[in-house]
């Protein structure tokens, strides 16, 4: 149910927005591009053990794509790139808050091991049972 | 300072005569209306809460030995990428929906609106088929630590989901009453911000929880 021939909505109509909304076109193109990576997440699932043999790779990769998707959807679907500054500003001070706070919580479980892995959360064994 | 002005409900088959005044600089100090912005701010507060939930899961996601079965004993990846699928999808559909009524298209912005309240339920139902599913093979909610924390994330945004699903049936019937004409139509983008937020966890819960070994 393409409609590529609906053109841009513009500013004048749009509540707080810097930057005309784009066509309906460009919203099925950021679809297209968050189905692929999502596929290619599952991928390395598939993969996991013949392509991704060190965990570091797979978890940096998984993660990437985490956050392309993540940013695509902020950025084209929520309007952060056509709208006024400030929201992006109110919603990305929250997230980064958040990614601080239980970062360092993270940290004080020790969840993270020495040798830079994810480790599974032993050290938190260790603490419930005493 | 909010909008005043008050408008007279209009049928799709009229156009809205206060819709070319709908839309000028909110008398607000940042040119905002208060309500986009307030709903920022919410989904900026809501990173907090899901990542209270998602750190608390990270922290108990192996079960102490005995305590029931593991997550690689449980998940079932390939109907969790459908899930996932159907969830992204929805936030096109919703987007389409915003971009329908600000063109003053109301018969497409019904038809994206209730598509995007399908595609919800089609995620919401598949969480319960996985929820029945993990209790049949032995993890109860206080089976172990890893059941306690994975339920209660998911469920967290199932329930954001849900509340989500309501919202867009709700706007569906104001519109369907002539209660939605285009100067309102940030109520539409506001409840699709809603919308993509829960994708977007739903994106970082889907790559943690589910694919990271």
């Amino acid at each position: 149910m393409a409609h590529p021939q609906q053109p841009p909505v513009p500013t004048s109509v749009l509540d707080g927005a810097v930057e005309d909304y784009p066509s309906d076109w460009k919203y099925w193109r950021v679809a297209i591009i968050l189905f692929v990576l999502t596929a290619i997440e599952v991928s390395t699932y598939v993969l996991a053990d013949s392509v991704f043999s060190d965990s570091r790779v797979l978890i940096a990769t998984l993660l990437f794509l985490m956050v392309v998707k993540f940013w695509a959807v902020a950025w084209y679907f929520m309007h952060l790139k056509f709208d006024k500054r400030i929201l992006t500003v109110a919603f990305y001070s929250g997230l980064a808050l958040a990614m601080v706070v239980y970062l360092c919580m993270l940290l004080a479980f020790r969840y993270f091991g020495d040798d830079g892995m994810i480790c599974p959360s032993e050290s938190l064994n260790c603490i419930t049972e005493g | 300072m909010a909008d005043t002005a008050t408008f007279e409900p209009v049928h799709e088959t009229g156009r809205d005569a206060a819709a070319p005044h709908a839309h000028i600089e909110h008398d607000t100090n940042t040119g905002i209306s208060n309500t986009k912005l307030a709903m920022w701010l919410f989904l900026g507060s809501e990173c907090l809460l899901f990542g209270a939930l998602l750190t608390t899961y990270l922290l108990y996601k192996n079960p102490l030995p005995g305590q029931g079965p593991t997550r690689e004993q449980l998940f079932d990846i390939p109907f969790t990428s459908a899930s996932s699928f159907v969830l992204l999808m929805s936030s096109l559909t919703m987007v389409l929906a915003v971009a329908a009524i600000e063109r003053s298209d109301h018969h497409r912005m019904r038809i994206w609106l209730g598509a995007t309240a399908v595609l919800g339920s089609l995620f919401i139902a598949g969480q319960i088929y996985e929820f029945t599913t993990f209790y049949a093979e032995g993890l109860g909610y206080t089976t172990s630590r890893f059941g306690s924390a994975f339920y209660t994330l998911t469920g967290f945004h199932g329930v954001h989901v849900t509340a989500g699903i309501i919202m867009l049936v709700s706007l569906l019937l104001w519109s369907l009453r002539g209660n939605l004409p285009e100067h309102r139509s940030e109520t539409v983008e506001v409840v699709g911000l809603y919308w993509h937020f829960v994708d977007v966890v739903w994106i970082v819960l889907f790559a943690v929880v589910y694919l990271i070994p």
